[in-house]
């Protein structure tokens, strides 16, 4: 920060998501239809940010009833492309639907039927089909590594 | 909080997408009344609906916001700001909606909404007038701290002396005590140094809200600029007035002096997100006053596992 003043710089685009997502007059009158999916959107988006692991690693929070399958699928479990220009669109929901290879030990809960489960949310699934297939296998690397460490 | 959410996309019948409410002079009305911003959401242009010296920043829909992808939700948000911020300038400081608000009924609709609400706008706004949010995120880094404190410290400095010349089993017993003491105090150096600054940031701000953990950033390869490791920080957001910017600032410049802080955001003026007051229960009337309640977020688990 080189001079006293306040910045709106690139970075501030974090702030702009949680400020128009998570804050904000909610006004609640007879006219209004909506106020967005925010709590929802918010959670995708967040989640499609970063990987699963790294938005948990920075103390993301679910809201208690979250169906965590839908994180997971939205967040695209294994790494989104790193690229910010890359295909991001398809990772929003149900990325993993149709790999079968499954490799995360871990995520018991995402079995072949977790993809199918979200397919209610038709609206933001529109555009998904093609860039998911190539995104399946880094973190298979770092699993394997523990065992060797029994010196005494 | 009951608020209707219709999904993404649905259609409405002569919708208004609301960005803010605004304070408008009744005398000059008319002229304001020609107010427009280009480049809303959707592209839209957005416009002002007024009455009895609120106006609400508007544009015309069709459907409910339905961004499809990450790109589009991040356009459609920094456009939202991009208008909250054009009104703001024009306006002074608006009371900020929720990304995604939907009216329906056309301007007519807003416009009756606005006259049954008009007085507690006003009051709210002027109320925030010429007062913005500020976010302030201030980080310091833990073996910097450690190392001030070590450098500090009789007990510290001795636990070390013996630890040197002591046998295993004792080094082991000291070690452990020199780490509790260290990070105990490293704490401590960290708490005090928050306060201070709190108190120093206290005569130039009207109110200070904790913002807990930070959330992930849009540009995800600056994550790891953004928050160096798991390094203590401070994250809040401050309402206060426009022309105490500066000196905030010259106090944040302070910190950022200190060879321990490793990073210091500082950004605004937002339009009071966080300090926006609550409007939940007006336009139907019923229920208690929510009025003071700064902070909306607190809505039920239910829509996550719609």
């Amino acid at each position: 920060m080189s001079s006293a003043g306040p910045t709106r710089t690139s970075d501030s685009l974090a702030d702009v998501v949680e400020m128009l997502l998570d804050k904000g007059i909610v006004i609640n009158a007879d006219i209004v239809v909506s106020v967005g999916q925010t709590e929802l959107l918010g959670i995708e988006l967040r989640a499609a940010i970063a990987s699963f692991e790294t938005a948990a690693q920075y103390g993301l929070q679910f809201p208690e009833g979250t169906n965590m399958d839908r994180v997971e699928a939205a967040s695209g479990r294994d790494a989104l492309p790193g690229d910010e220009n890359g295909p991001l669109a398809p990772v929003i929901d149900a990325a993993n639907a149709g790999d079968d290879e499954s490799s995360e030990g871990t995520d018991d809960t995402h079995d072949s039927g977790a993809g199918e489960s979200s397919d209610d949310e038709t609206s933001q699934t529109a555009e998904e089909d093609d860039a998911d297939d190539e995104e399946t296998e880094t973190t298979e690397a770092t699993t394997e590594s523990g065992g060797d460490d029994a010196d005494g | 909080m009951s608020a209707p959410t219709a999904d993404p996309g649905t259609s409405v019948s002569d919708g208004r997408y609301v960005y803010c409410v605004v304070a408008v002079e009744e005398d000059e009305s008319d002229e304001r009344d020609d107010w427009s911003e280009p480049n809303g959401v959707d592209g839209a242009e957005a416009y002002l609906v007024t009455s009895d010296g609120v106006g609400a920043v508007v544009h015309r829909c069709e459907r409910t916001p339905n961004p499809a992808d990450l790109s589009s939700v991040k356009r459609s948000l920094l456009r939202h700001q991009h208008v909250v911020d054009a009104a703001g300038e024009a306006f002074g400081t608006p009371l900020p909606f929720r990304f995604g608000t939907v009216v329906e009924g056309g301007d007519e609709a807003v416009e009756r909404w606005l006259t049954e609400t008009a007085d507690t706008q006003r009051k709210h706004l002027d109320a925030l007038s010429g007062k913005w949010e500020y976010r302030i995120e201030v980080g310091w880094d833990e073996d910097a701290l450690a190392e001030t404190v070590e450098s500090n410290d009789d007990r510290l400095r001795e636990l070390a002396e013996k630890l040197e010349d002591s046998s295993e089993g004792t080094s082991y017993l000291l070690q452990k005590q020199y780490d509790k003491r260290l990070s105990d105090l490293v704490y401590g150096e960290r708490e005090a140094r928050v306060s201070d600054l709190v108190e120093r940031l206290d005569p130039l701000i009207d109110r200070m809200e904790e913002l807990g953990r930070p959330s992930v950033s849009l540009e995800d390869d600056q994550g790891s600029d953004r928050q160096s490791d798991d390094g203590p920080t401070l994250r809040v957001a401050v309402f206060a007035p426009k022309q105490n910017e500066i000196p905030i600032g010259d106090v944040l410049d302070d910190v950022e002096a200190d060879p321990e802080t490793t990073a210091v955001q500082y950004t605004g003026p937002w339009p009071p997100y966080t300090f926006a007051p609550s409007l939940g229960d007006e336009g139907n009337g019923n229920g208690e006053s929510t009025e003071s309640n700064a902070d909306t977020t607190d809505v039920g688990p239910g829509a996550g596992g719609a």
